[in-house]
């Protein structure tokens, strides 16, 4: 019972948190580009 | 080398946090019962509950990273401030979409303006302010020390939410983990499997989300040492920068 | 300094930039605000824009708030006592159902809410409540007083910090507790 309002709940948040941590792996690629290698991590 | 935010610390915790995810899942939609009231519906429970520990803890450690960062510049700890804030704010969506899913079924409507919730929309909004505040054109310690100030204060609103059940009379219920406890054996153990699945989680996201940060703080920094460099070219070795003020 | 254009991917290991490694910005003095920084023309209208925008959301929830403040949340013994000052006035009023719903001629939906040892009755009219609604829940009821009847637009099933497992075991729980109840 109620199950539709369960699969909505789980399926929205799961794939808004896919998409984020998309986005930020995304963001993490396109700027280690731009950075010169020996600066790229703190603590390097 | 580095092309990407990953590394093998983020790589075996994602694997830890995927697997520690599914058998979650597992749990929380096949292995734990109905509630006798509630029915299936109690299962937005596993999703709610640790969205929020989500929220609360990134507020807390942008919280913590603001105070540390006033005290002493460290734009290490700004930078973790403003990274935890994003995924505090990512999560409240979550816990207020979850939540709203909750109350549909349940209460019988998807919001109203009782205590929790509203204060609930408040806190959102101030982080939503605060990750504003941080991409505004100022000059960058200027803007990272009033963020850290709001970041501090905006925690203010974290204590509020935690404890509106307490203080005021609503529609949404007590708090379920606390002193108190009344949830039956496996749903316990659901609710604390979810948990730590959405703490892992929450921790790779914080790892990479926080180098992504730092990247961009080196491109702006690089920005500004090409354009000294610049200036200093130009004049022959005169500092602008020193002598205009 | 070198007049060469960066180009991060041959970059020397030997740092191209004075860039300090604990992240701090670069520049000779201590003001940290670069003067290239304060030539840019400042896009001012963006940060307004923005703060514009967060000021009037936040000003609608605090209306939101403010309002629904003044909507009272009472117990079903308070909301008894104060009858007479609530004339007309819209209120929630929270008990247990206390009896068997029923429907009324009118369609509406009949039942008794408890609390604090007063009773009261109730004629929903508005949306039929959730399917969590039965005899024995706490409900929080939205609506006025009209006579000695509340008279309700809104009911919602509100429930607690406890959840109980529902598995075949507990029926007869339960009705071993009935059945010592009433024996």
């Amino acid at each position: 019972m109620h199950w539709e309002f369960v699969i909505a709940g789980y399926a929205i948040v799961f794939v808004l948190l896919i998409a984020y941590a998309a986005a930020i792996v995304q963001r993490g690629r396109r700027l280690s580009e731009q950075v010169p290698e020996n600066k790229r991590r703190y603590l390097d | 080398m580095n092309r990407t935010t990953g590394s093998r610390l983020t790589r075996r915790l994602g694997a830890l946090a995927v697997v520690t995810m599914a058998i979650a899942l597992a749990f929380g939609l096949v292995f734990s019962p109905p509630e006798v009231a509630q029915r299936d519906a109690v299962r937005l429970m596993y999703l709610h509950l640790p969205t929020i520990a989500v929220a609360y803890l990134g507020f807390f450690i942008t919280m913590v990273g603001s105070i540390v960062y006033l005290r002493n510049g460290s734009v290490f700890w700004d930078l973790v401030a403003g990274a935890a804030a994003e995924i505090g704010v990512v999560f409240s969506v979550f816990l207020i979409v979850s939540g709203a899913l909750w109350g549909k079924p349940t209460w019988g409507v998807y919001w109203q303006w009782d205590p929790r919730l509203t204060s609930t929309t408040v806190m959102f909004l101030m982080y939503l302010g605060y990750l504003a505040l941080r991409r505004l054109d100022l000059p960058p310690d200027v803007r990272s020390r009033r963020a850290a100030i709001l970041g501090i204060v905006s925690f203010g609103n974290v204590i509020i939410v935690r404890y509106s059940v307490q203080w005021w009379r609503g529609l949404h219920q007590g708090q379920t983990l606390g002193v108190d406890t009344q949830l039956d054996g496996l749903m316990l153990f659901s609710l604390f499997l979810s948990l730590v699945a959405f703490l892992l989680v929450a921790a790779w996201l914080l790892i990479h989300r926080f180098r992504v940060a730092w990247l961009e703080h080196q491109l702006t920094r690089i920005g500004f040492e090409r354009a000294l460099a610049e200036r200093r070219g130009d004049l022959g070795g005169g500092r602008v920068g020193e002598e205009a003020r | 300094m070198t007049d060469r254009p960066i180009d991060p991917s041959n970059a020397d290991p030997v740092d191209e930039f004075d860039l300090p490694d604990d992240g701090a910005w670069p520049g000779p003095s201590l003001d940290l605000t670069p003067a290239e920084y304060l030539d840019r023309p400042r896009r001012r209208w963006r940060n307004w824009a923005i703060m514009g925008a967060l000021a009037l959301v936040a000003g609608f929830v605090l209306v939101q708030a403010l309002t629904n403040a003044r909507v009272f949340f009472l117990n079903v013994d308070e909301a008894v006592a104060q009858r007479a000052e609530l004339e007309g006035e819209t209120f929630r009023m929270q008990g247990t159902v206390v009896d068997e719903p029923r429907t009324g001629a009118d369609g509406s939906l009949l039942f008794t809410v408890a609390f604090g040892g007063e009773e009261a009755q109730i004629r929903h009219i508005g949306d039929e409540p959730s399917n969590l609604f039965e005899l024995g829940e706490a409900v929080v009821a939205e609506g006025r007083w009209d006579g000695e009847v509340f008279l309700s637009t809104q009911v919602l099933v509100k429930h607690s910090e406890e959840y109980v497992e529902d598995n075949p075991d507990r029926v007869d729980y339960e009705l071993e507790d009935t059945a010592e109840d009433a024996g």
